[in-house]
C-alpha cells in the first residue's frame, strides 16, 4: 500500500472502528471490548509503518480527494506526527484495561457506547497530529474534545458529571478561541493549509497575527493545563474512570502542546513576529506550573488527584521546554510529551487497578498495598523514579535536556525551577511508595487482596516495562525527533 | 477611530457579542445560563468567520442558471458548517449533563452544587 | 592504564543483592546476620582484590550504558575512588557485627538492616562513580535510603528529624543536578576521569557559579556551617546508623563529592584563578572552629559527637582549598583517618549506652572502672582528635599544616593548633572524668559491653593507632591517597 494511503486509513480505520462498535457490541456490548482492542491493533500497525516511513523518507502528504493544497485537505506525517505510535499503544493498552472496568462498574447497555468513544476519542487524536489543515485540526480537536467531555462522566457519578461539566464549559471557550484564531488566519493568509499559511503569513499586517498567536496559545494552553488555565483539570482527571484518566493525563492535553508545536512551526517559519517575550510567558508559567502542580500534589490523599496534580507540572516541564526555544530545551519537551504519557498512563492504570481490587483510592486506606499486589506496586514505584526523573528511567533524559535548554538559552533560573520541582515531585511520590511499601495498614482487609487481574496488569507492567527501555534506550527518540526540531527552529537563526 | 469602528461594524459587533457572551459564562451561576453564555461565544465566532467571506455586492456561491460574479467567499461558509455541526454536538452534551446533574442534585445552581460536594 | 572489570560495579550490586535478600528473608534471625555478614565480607574482598593494581597505576572501568553520548552511567575505580570504597567497606563489616549486637531486640529489623545494605550500596557507588550523573544518582539513593534510619525509632522527634534531614539533603541534590547541568553545558561532558573538564574560558563569574552550586550541594551533607543544622538532629538515629552514616557514609560521601569537584571536575589550575575558593576556606576555618566551640557545651554525648563531626569534616574541605599536594593529601587521608576515630567514639557512646544506659557526658564519672577497654578505645579516639604524634587525628593535622605553609597561607597553620586545643578542651575532660572522678564509694567491679559491641570498637581504635603509625608503609590505604594526589597534580 504506498504511504499516503496508508496516511488516510490511519483515520478510517478507527473512525469506522468506532462507528461500528455499538453494532458489533450488540445490546450486551460483550463483543465491543474486544472488536475495539482489534481495531486499535490494526490502528498500531499501520501507525508503526507510517513510522518507519517517516524515518526513512522524511515528512510525506496525502490529500482527500486528490485535492491539492490550498484547495483541498492535506494530511502531513511528520516527525512531531509520530505521537501517532504513542496514541495508539497507550489507546490499545487501555481499551484492554478497560475490560474488566467496564464489566464491573458500567451497565451493560452502555458498555458499547463506552468503547465507542474512546475510539472516536483516539480517531480524534490522531487525526489532530497528521493532518496539515488547520480547519480539519480544528474539527479533530472537536472531535476528541466532545468525547473526552463524555468519558468524563461515564461513571455517572454526580461529581463526575460536575467535572465534566467543568471540562466542557473550559474546553469549548478554549476551542472558540482557536477558531477565532484560524478565522483571523484564513483572513490574513487566505489559505487554511498549515504550510502554506507558514508562507503567505510572511508579509502579513502585525497586530492580527499577533491576536490570532495570543488566540492560539491561549487556546491551547487551557487544553494543556497551563496554569493559570488549569482549573478544570484535577476533578476530571481524579474523576474520570482510570483508563480514561490515563488516555485523558497522557494523550488528551498532550494535543494542546502538540497544537503549540503546530503554532510554533507556523508562526517560526512565518518570521512576522518576535515570539520572544510570548516564550517568555510561557515559560515562566511553566516554571509556576511545575512548582505549583507538584506543591499541590504533595497535600492530596486521594491517589489519582494526586497523579492528576503531577500531570500539571509535568506539563510545565514542557511548556518550559519549548518556551525556551533552545534546541535542547524543544528536544527535550518534544520527547517528555512521548514519555510522560507513557508514566503517567503506568501511574493511572497502576492506581486504577489498585481501586479496582480495593475500592480505596486514599493513600491512607491504602496502606501495605505492596504486600498484596506486589507486581502492580512494582509498576507504579518504577513510574514514580520515572516521573521524578531518576537515571536510568524515560523522565530522566527529557527533563535533563530541560535544563540544559535552559542554560543554554541563558536562563539557569529556570533549571532551577525545573530541578525544585523534580525535589517536590520527589517527595509525593517517596510519600506514596512508602505508604504503598512501609506502613502498617490501617484496614487489615488490604493484606489479603488478590493481585490485579490479567487484563489490568499486562498493559500497566507493559508501560512500567516502556519507561525502563525509553529510559535506557533514550537517544532512538530524540535522534529521531532532531531534525524536526532543527527545522522548525532553524529561521530563527543560530 | 470612530470611522475604523464603522468600515469594520460587523467585527466590532461579533467582539461585542463575543465579550457578552463571556461574561455569562464567567459570572452566571445557574449551569444552563452559563450555557447560553457560551452559545452566544459560539455565535460570535462563526459571525466573525462569515463576515470574513462577504464580498460587496456579492451573490450566494451557487452555480447554475443565473449566478452571475461576484459570489461572496465560500470557504468561511462552509467552515461554519462544520463549526455549526460542532456546537449542536457541544450543546447537546452539555444539555444531557445538566440534566444528569438536576437529576441526582435537585438543582443547577453552580453555588449549590459547589456546597454539596 | 584503563582496564575493562566488572569489579567496579559489582561492589555496589553485592550490597544490593544483599539488601534484597534481607527484605526478603530477613524475619529469620540468622540469615539477615548470615546475608548481612556474608556481602560486606565479600565486598570487602572484592574491594581489596583491586587495591594492588590500583597501586600499580590500573584504573577498572565499567560502562554500564550512555543515554546519548556523554551522557550516561559508568564506574570507574582510580585511586581516589577506592581510598572511599576500602573505608566504606571496611567500616561496613565492622559496623555490621556491631550493629548484629546492638540492635538485639529492637522492632523493624528487617527494614533497618534492609537499608542498611542499600545506603552502602549507595556509598560505593559514589565512590566509584564515572561521571558526575552517576554520583549524583547514587548521592540521591543515599539519601533516601539513609530516611528509614534516621526514623528508626519512629518517635515525634524522630520524625521531626527525619524530615528535616530530608529537606536538607533532597535540596542539595537538587543543587548537585543543577549543578550537573551546567557542567555539562559549560564542558560537553561529565566525566570524573580527568584531572578538570572544565576551563577559564567560560568566564570566571559563570565558574563561581557553578562552584557555588556544586559546592552547596555537598556542602549539605559535608556539613559545612551554615549548612549542617540537619546533622546534629539526625542524632536521635539507633547509634550504629550514626556511627556509619553520619560519621562515614552520608558526611564523607558529601566530602567526597567535594573533593571531586575540586579535583575532577574543576581541576586545580582552573580554581587557583577563582577567588571563591578563599572565601569557603574561609567558611571551612569558621565550621572549624565554631562547631567545636559549641561541642564543649554540648552535655549529650552524641551531640557532643556531632558537632565534633561537623569541625572535623572541615578539615577535609580546608585541606582541599589549599589547592597544594600537601593540603590534598591531608583531606584525603582524613576521611580514613577521620572516620575510624569517629567510628569509635560512637561505638563507645553506643556501647556505654546499652550496658549502663547513660547518655551524657555528666553521668560518666568512673565509666573507666566499669568498662575499661571501652573507655581504653575512647582514649586512643580521643588523642587522635587532639592530634597526638602516633594517632591518626596527627598526620591529618600535620600534612594540613605542611599544605598551608606550602600554599603560603600560614595562618591556616594556626587554626589547627587552635583547632586541636579546642579537641582538647572537650575530649579529655571525658577522659579524665573517666578514669579520675569516680563517686566517692564505687567499687571495681568490671561491666564490659556485650563482645559484638567491644570487639568491633576495639578494632577500630587499632585501626586509628596503625592509620597514625603506618604512612610509610606501601600498600595501605595512605599510600592511595598519595596515589590520588600524584594523579590530580600531575606529578
Amino acid at each position: 500500500m504506498p504511504a499516503s494511503a496508508l496516511l488516510v486509513s490511519v483515520i478510517i480505520v478507527p473512525l469506522l472502528g468506532a462507528v461500528l462498535t455499538p453494532v458489533v457490541g450488540g445490546r450486551t456490548g460483550k463483543a465491543s471490548g474486544p472488536w475495539a482492542f482489534g481495531v486499535m491493533l490494526v490502528t498500531s500497525a499501520i501507525a508503526l509503518a507510517l513510522i518507519v516511513h517517516v524515518a526513512n523518507v522524511g515528512p510525506f502528504s496525502a490529500y482527500l480527494g486528490g485535492w491539492e493544497p490550498p484547495y483541498g485537505i492535506e494530511l502531513r506525517f511528520d516527525e512531531f506526527s509520530a505521537s501517532t505510535a504513542v496514541i495508539c499503544l497507550l489507546g490499545t493498552l487501555a481499551i484492554l484495561f478497560s475490560f474488566r472496568y467496564a464489566e464491573k462498574e458500567l451497565p451493560t447497555e452502555r458498555i458499547r457506547y463506552y468503547y465507542t468513544l474512546l475510539l472516536l476519542n483516539l480517531t480524534g487524536m490522531i487525526g489532530f497530529v497528521v493532518t496539515g489543515d488547520l480547519f480539519n485540526l480544528f474539527v479533530f480537536m472537536e472531535i476528541l474534545s466532545l468525547s473526552g467531555y463524555a468519558l468524563v462522566a461515564v461513571s455517572g457519578e454526580h461529581t463526575a458529571e460536575m467535572a465534566a461539566f467543568k471540562y466542557l464549559i473550559m474546553g469549548a471557550v478554549s476551542s472558540l478561541m482557536v477558531l477565532f484564531a484560524i478565522g483571523l488566519l484564513y483572513a490574513l493568509t487566505g489559505s487554511l493549509n498549515m504550510a502554506d499559511i507558514s508562507v503567505r503569513l510572511a508579509g502579513a499586517a502585525k497586530a492580527p497575527a499577533m491576536l490570532a498567536v495570543a488566540a492560539l496559545t491561549v487556546g491551547f494552553m487551557v487544553k494543556a493545563a497551563l496554569f493559570p488555565l488549569h482549573i478544570w483539570l484535577p476533578d476530571a482527571h481524579a474523576i474520570a474512570p482510570s483508563p480514561v484518566s490515563a488516555v485523558l493525563s497522557g494523550l488528551v492535553v498532550k494535543t494542546g502542546l502538540l497544537g503549540m508545536i503546530r503554532v510554533y512551526q507556523i508562526y517560526y517559519g512565518a518570521k512576522v513576529l518576535d515570539l520572544s517575550s510570548l516564550n517568555m510567558v510561557l515559560v515562566w508559567l511553566g516554571a509556576i506550573s511545575i512548582v505549583m502542580g507538584a506543591f499541590f500534589a504533595i497535600f492530596q490523599e486521594d491517589i489519582k488527584m494526586m497523579l492528576a496534580y503531577s500531570t500539571i507540572s509535568n506539563i510545565g516541564y514542557i511548556i518550559m521546554g519549548l518556551g525556551l526555544a533552545s534546541q535542547y530545551g524543544v528536544i527535550g519537551a518534544t520527547v517528555h510529551i512521548f514519555n510522560h504519557a507513557l508514566i503517567k498512563a503506568t501511574l493511572f492504570l497502576g492506581a486504577g487497578a489498585i481501586i479496582y481490587r480495593t475500592g480505596y483510592r486514599n493513600l491512607t486506606d491504602l496502606r501495605g498495598i505492596g504486600r498484596s499486589m506486589p507486581l502492580t506496586t512494582a509498576a507504579i514505584s518504577i513510574g514514580a523514579i520515572s516521573i521524578v526523573g531518576m537515571p536510568p528511567t524515560a523522565g530522566f533524559l527529557c527533563k535533563w535536556y530541560i535544563a540544559l535548554g535552559a542554560v543554554e538559552a541563558g536562563h539557569p533560573i529556570f533549571g532551577f525551577a525545573l530541578v525544585f520541582g523534580a525535589l517536590f515531585i520527589f517527595v509525593y511520590y517517596i510519600r506514596m511508595v512508602n505508604t504503598f511499601y512501609f506502613l502498617e495498614p490501617v484496614h487489615p482487609e488490604i493484606l489479603e487482596v488478590k493481585e490485579a487481574p490479567l487484563s489490568m496488569l499486562v498493559p500497566v507492567l507493559i508501560l512500567a516495562a516502556l519507561c525502563l527501555v525509553m529510559g535506557v534506550l533514550g537517544r532512538i527518540p530524540i535522534s529521531f525527533i532532531e531534525p524536526a526540531v532543527i527545522r522548525m527552529l532553524a529561521p530563527l537563526g543560530g | 477611530m470612530i470611522d475604523l469602528l464603522w468600515t469594520n461594524l460587523d467585527y466590532a459587533a461579533s467582539v461585542i457579542l463575543f465579550c457578552i457572551g463571556l461574561y455569562c459564562v464567567v459570572t452566571k451561576n445557574n449551569l444552563i445560563k452559563k450555557f447560553i453564555g457560551l452559545n452566544i461565544m459560539e455565535t460570535a465566532v462563526f459571525a466573525f468567520i462569515v463576515a470574513l467571506g462577504v464580498v460587496e455586492g456579492g451573490d450566494a456561491p451557487i452555480m447554475g442558471v443565473g449566478a452571475s460574479a461576484p459570489f461572496t467567499n465560500p470557504i468561511p461558509q462552509a467552515l461554519i458548517l462544520t463549526g455549526i455541526v460542532v456546537a449542536v454536538s457541544t450543546t447537546s452534551i452539555a444539555l444531557s449533563l445538566i440534566i444528569r446533574i438536576y437529576q441526582h442534585c435537585g438543582t443547577i445552581e453552580a453555588d449549590e452544587l459547589r456546597e454539596m460536594e | 592504564m584503563e582496564v575493562v572489570d566488572i569489579r567496579p560495579i559489582l561492589a555496589p550490586v553485592l550490597s544490593f543483592a544483599c539488601a534484597g535478600l534481607v527484605f526478603f528473608m530477613g524475619k529469620n534471625t540468622f540469615w539477615r546476620a548470615f546475608w548481612s555478614l556474608s556481602a560486606a565480607a565479600t565486598k570487602l574482598i572484592v574491594v581489596f582484590s583491586m587495591l594492588p593494581g590500583t597501586l600499580r597505576g590500573t584504573v577498572y572501568v565499567f560502562k554500564l550504558l550512555d543515554f546519548t553520548p556523554g551522557i550516561g552511567l559508568g564506574f570507574r575505580a582510580d585511586a581516589l575512588g577506592m581510598f572511599f570504597a576500602i573505608v566504606s567497606s571496611t567500616l561496613w563489616l565492622i559496623t555490621t557485627v556491631y550493629a548484629i549486637g546492638y540492635m538485639k531486640g529492637e522492632h523493624a529489623q528487617v527494614r533497618f538492616f534492609g537499608f542498611f545494605a542499600l545506603c552502602v550500596s549507595a556509598t560505593v557507588g559514589i565512590a566509584f562513580a564515572e561521571n558526575l550523573l552517576t554520583l549524583f544518582l547514587f548521592y540521591e539513593t543515599l539519601t533516601i535510603c539513609t530516611y528509614p534510619l534516621v526514623i528508626h525509632e519512629e518517635t515525634p522527634e524522630a520524625m521531626k528529624a527525619g524530615r528535616k534531614y530530608l529537606t536538607y539533603t533532597l535540596l542539595g541534590g537538587a543543587f548537585v543536578l543543577l549543578g550537573s547541568v551546567m557542567t555539562y553545558s559549560m564542558a560537553g561532558t561529565l566525566t570524573l576521569s580527568k584531572p578538570g573538564i572544565l576551563s577559564l574560558s567560560s568566564g570566571v563569574t559563570a565558574l563561581s557559579w557553578l562552584f557555588a552550586a556544586l559546592v552547596i550541594g555537598f556542602g549539605v551533607k559535608a556539613a559545612i556551617m551554615p549548612l549542617h543544622g540537619w546533622l546534629p538532629s539526625a542524632m536521635v538515629a539507633p547509634t550504629p546508623v550514626s556511627a556509619l552514616l553520619h560519621a562515614v557514609a552520608v558526611v564523607k560521601a558529601g566530602a567526597f563529592g567535594l573533593l571531586r569537584v575540586f579535583y575532577n571536575v574543576f581541576g586545580v589550575a582552573v580554581l587557583r584563578e577563582m577567588p571563591i575558593v578563599d572565601w569557603l576556606a574561609y567558611l571551612a576555618v569558621f565550621t572549624i572552629l565554631a562547631g567545636s566551640f559549641i561541642a564543649i557545651f554540648q552535655d549529650n554525648f552524641k551531640r557532643r559527637l556531632a558537632y565534633s563531626t561537623i569541625s572535623q569534616l572541615s578539615y577535609i574541605v580546608l585541606g582541599a582549598t589549599l589547592l597544594t599536594p600537601f593540603g590534598a593529601t591531608a583531606a584525603i587521608a582524613h576521611i580514613a583517618n577521620q572516620a575510624f576515630a569517629k567510628i569509635t567514639m560512637f561505638f563507645v557512646a553506643g556501647s556505654v549506652q546499652r550496658t549502663t544506659g547513660k547518655t551524657q557526658i555528666h553521668e560518666l564519672a568512673g565509666i573507666g572502672y566499669r568498662m575499661p577497654w571501652t573507655m581504653a578505645a575512647f582514649t586512643v579516639a580521643a588523642l587522635s582528635f587532639v592530634g597526638m604524634p602516633l594517632f591518626a587525628g596527627f598526620v591529618s593535622k600535620w600534612y594540613l599544616s605542611l599544605g598551608a605553609f606550602e600554599a603560603g597561607k600560614p595562618w591556616f597553620a594556626v587554626v589547627m593548633v587552635a583547632s586541636s586545643l579546642l579537641n582538647a578542651a572537650y575530649w579529655l575532660p571525658v577522659v579524665y572524668l573517666a578514669y579520675f572522678k569516680a563517686p566517692p564509694g564505687t567499687v571495681l567491679r568490671i561491666e564490659e559491653a556485650h563482645p559484638l559491641l567491644l570487639w568491633p570498637t576495639l578494632i577500630c581504635a587499632a585501626y586509628v593507632i596503625m592509620l597514625g603509625l603506618t604512612t610509610q608503609v606501601p600498600g595501605l590505604p595512605f599510600s592511595l591517597a598519595q596515589a590520588a594526589v600524584r594523579f590530580v597534580f600531575g606529578m
